[in-house]
This record gives C-alpha cells, sequence and structure tokens, in this order.
C-alpha cells in the first residue's frame, strides 16, 4: 500500500497539495501547501499510475482556479510547469 | 406524560418529528417512486435451483463464501472502520466543499440514512458470522478512493456510486439469503435517493457555465471508474453467484441497464458522454 500512497502523495505534491491522515487510515485529506486549506480527500486504493494522470488530466481546472485553493497555490503552480497552456486554460475556461 | 413508554426502536415512523427534513427536499425518492418504478427490472433469465436461506440455517460451504464476498464489497457495516472512514470523508466534503447551507443539511440527512444502512448490515452480518461483525474491511475498488476536490466530485460521487448500489439492491430482491432479501427494498430506494441527491446538486452545478466546464472535465473520471464498478464481464464468479441465486444477472448485462439510465440523465444534464472505453481498468 506505501507504493501507491507515495505515488500518489509525489502526484499532488507537484501541485502544492499534502495529503494528511484523516480520522481513519484509508483516506486522507488533501491540504493546501501553501495556506492550509482544507481542499478535499482521497483514498489509497487508486491503481498505478492513476493519480498522476487524473491529476495532469485536470491541469487545465487548476490553472483557471477552477479546481485548486482559493489562494491561488494551485493555478500559481500550473503557470509555472507549462505557462503557455496555463495561459491558454484561463482564456478558454474563464 | 412520561413521553418514554414505548422502545424507540419499536416507534418506527411515530417516532419522527413531523417537519421539513433535508431543506424540504430529503428523501428524493418518493417523488421518483411515485411515477413508477424508476430502476430497470433484473429478473434471472435462466434456469436455476430455487435455493432459500435464512439466517440459521446451515449454509453450503460456497455458498457462504461468496454472501460473504458480496457483503464485504458492500461494505456498510457499523463494525466496518473503513466504511465510517469514508463517511468522515463525506463530512469533510460537507464542511468545505457544500456551497450552501441547504447542501449541508442535504448531506447530514445522507449521512444518517448510510448510518441507518450501517445499523441493518450489521444486524445481517452478525445473523451470518460473529467474527465478521468487527472485521474492517477497506473498500478495495478504486471507485471508493478517487479524489474528492470540488463539490462536483462529491455529487458525480453520489449520483453514480449510490445508484451502483440501487441497481444492487434492486438485484437482491430476488436473494436466495432472506435477511438481504428482506432489506432490498429499502436499501434499494435509499440508494436511489442518495443517487437522486447527487443529481440534484449536478443540476445545479450544470446551471451555470463555469460549473458545467468543469462538470464536463471531471465527468470522465467518474464514469469511467462507475462502469468499472460492476467488475469484469467474464467474471468467473458471476454463474456460481447466479446459479446459487445471490445474484439475478451478470455484470455485464447489470452494466448495460445501468449505462442505459445514467447516460439518459448525463444527457439531459446537457453533458457530453465519455467514451465507455476510455480510462476503463476493468471491461
Amino acid at each position: 500500500m506505501s507504493e501507491i500512497l507515495d505515488e500518489i502523495r509525489d502526484a499532488y505534491a507537484l501541485w502544492g497539495i499534502e495529503l494528511v491522515v484523516a480520522t481513519y487510515g484509508t483516506y486522507y485529506r488533501l491540504r493546501c501547501g501553501r495556506c492550509g486549506s482544507l481542499l478535499g480527500c482521497v483514498g489509497d486504493r487508486l491503481l498505478p499510475t492513476m493519480a498522476r494522470a487524473m491529476l495532469n488530466g485536470q491541469f487545465d481546472l487548476y490553472a483557471a482556479g477552477l479546481m485548486g485553493c482559493k489562494c491561488g497555490y494551485q493555478a500559481e503552480r500550473a503557470r509555472a510547469m507549462d505557462p503557455e497552456r496555463a495561459e491558454a486554460a484561463i482564456t478558454n475556461l474563464s | 406524560m412520561t413521553q418514554n413508554d414505548g422502545e424507540f426502536d419499536n416507534l418506527g415512523a411515530a417516532a419522527e418529528p413531523k417537519r421539513d427534513r433535508g431543506a424540504g427536499l430529503w428523501p428524493f425518492w418518493p417523488s421518483v417512486y411515485a411515477k413508477g418504478d424508476p430502476l430497470p427490472g433484473l429478473s434471472c433469465k435462466t434456469a436455476r435451483p430455487g435455493y432459500v436461506f435464512d439466517e440459521g440455517d446451515e449454509l453450503p460451504e460456497e455458498y457462504k463464501s461468496l454472501l460473504m464476498k458480496m457483503l464485504r464489497h458492500e461494505g456498510e457495516r457499523a463494525g466496518n472502520k473503513s466504511f465510517l472512514g469514508l463517511m468522515s470523508t463525506c463530512l469533510d466534503a460537507a464542511e468545505t466543499l457544500a456551497p450552501t447551507p441547504e447542501a449541508k443539511l442535504l448531506k447530514s440527512e445522507y449521512l444518517a440514512e448510510e448510518l441507518k444502512h450501517a445499523i441493518m448490515f450489521h444486524r445481517l452480518a452478525v445473523g451470518l458470522d460473529k467474527d465478521f461483525a468487527l472485521r474492517d474491511v477497506p473498500y478495495a475498488h478504486y471507485a471508493f478512493h478517487l479524489p474528492k476536490e470540488t463539490w462536483a466530485d462529491d455529487a458525480y460521487f453520489h449520483f453514480l456510486m449510490d445508484l451502483n448500489g440501487a441497481f444492487h439492491s434492486r438485484d437482491w430482491r430476488e436473494s436466495s439469503y432472506l435477511p438481504l432479501r428482506k432489506i432490498s427494498r429499502t436499501v434499494e430506494r435509499d440508494e436511489f435517493g442518495h443517487s437522486e441527491m447527487g443529481y440534484y446538486f449536478l443540476r445545479e452545478i450544470c446551471s451555470e457555465r463555469k460549473g458545467r466546464i468543469l462538470a464536463q472535465a471531471l465527468l470522465g473520471k467518474w464514469y469511467a471508474a462507475a462502469l468499472d464498478m460492476f467488475g469484469r464481464s467474464d467474471s468467473p464468479n458471476t454463474p456460481k453467484f447466479i446459479h446459487w441465486g445471490l445474484k439475478s444477472v451478470g455484470n455485464a448485462e447489470i452494466r448495460q441497464a445501468y449505462k442505459d439510465y445514467v447516460d439518459r440523465k448525463l444527457v439531459a444534464l446537457g453533458l457530453d458522454l465519455p467514451d465507455e472505453r476510455e480510462n476503463r481498468r476493468f471491461l
């Protein structure tokens, strides 16, 4: 289980999101790495490669602020990762 | 006036104060069922023995093994810590993602009803195998572990995953295990209502442009998981489940019936349907 959990943790770390153990260990809270706001939750039984693929698929949503923290940290991450794609997402989705 | 002459357990509906629940919207199922049965029939079309087993009966080894497998997968059990963990994530979602006080109230009704199921399945579990009552069984399917980072994620979770529960409960109407057959209608209508709650949230989300963009973008993740929830179409256990009367139809048939229902509802929201094979893990 720890390999998958590490994979999920690493995938979220790219977006500045931390995993915090919830009340019982199967599920984790997602917390903004900058302001500490609670952003949602994830479980630890995703299949291999799933977490990173899903988060990559959400790039445009993070970039345009439709997902991610209100403080804007994930949108900033998107711009840092791929400025052109982030700009296009903001134009298309805003 | 003592007000405590009877046991609360036995008061039934009389114990419920007469007031609106969930901002007057809860429960969602009665108005839909009043218009007719919303779910497709899932009757067995193959000849099989007419087994019937009740609590306390000696169960054939294979039968008990399959029944336990089914109940482990179902998971809604008071003694299952992982189920309570899943419910706690629903509380988190209500606290952090719910857009309105009304939405929070609806989620609280949802949680109360799932905890009612947990008691129902607890009693069923104790009657089947006392050691099972307190067994922690983490949900094995990835669909129960998908990230929920938006209210739309949570709405999809309810619309699609609770509907899966409703379809399986419908299948239990003909179950050879009587304790399961007895609770099947209640669980079915409740789970259907939870799905309708998710759909209600999705309708609100899709009513404005940004929400519809978000819902469309997230649909692929949830749609694939929802179809995967029914397992492989060629699962070697399916004929055994059907033979013993624990299921009435195979995985492919129930998945198709579910997909037909879901597709109609998604199209009504103005969403484009994903390719049914995209991102699938269990075909």
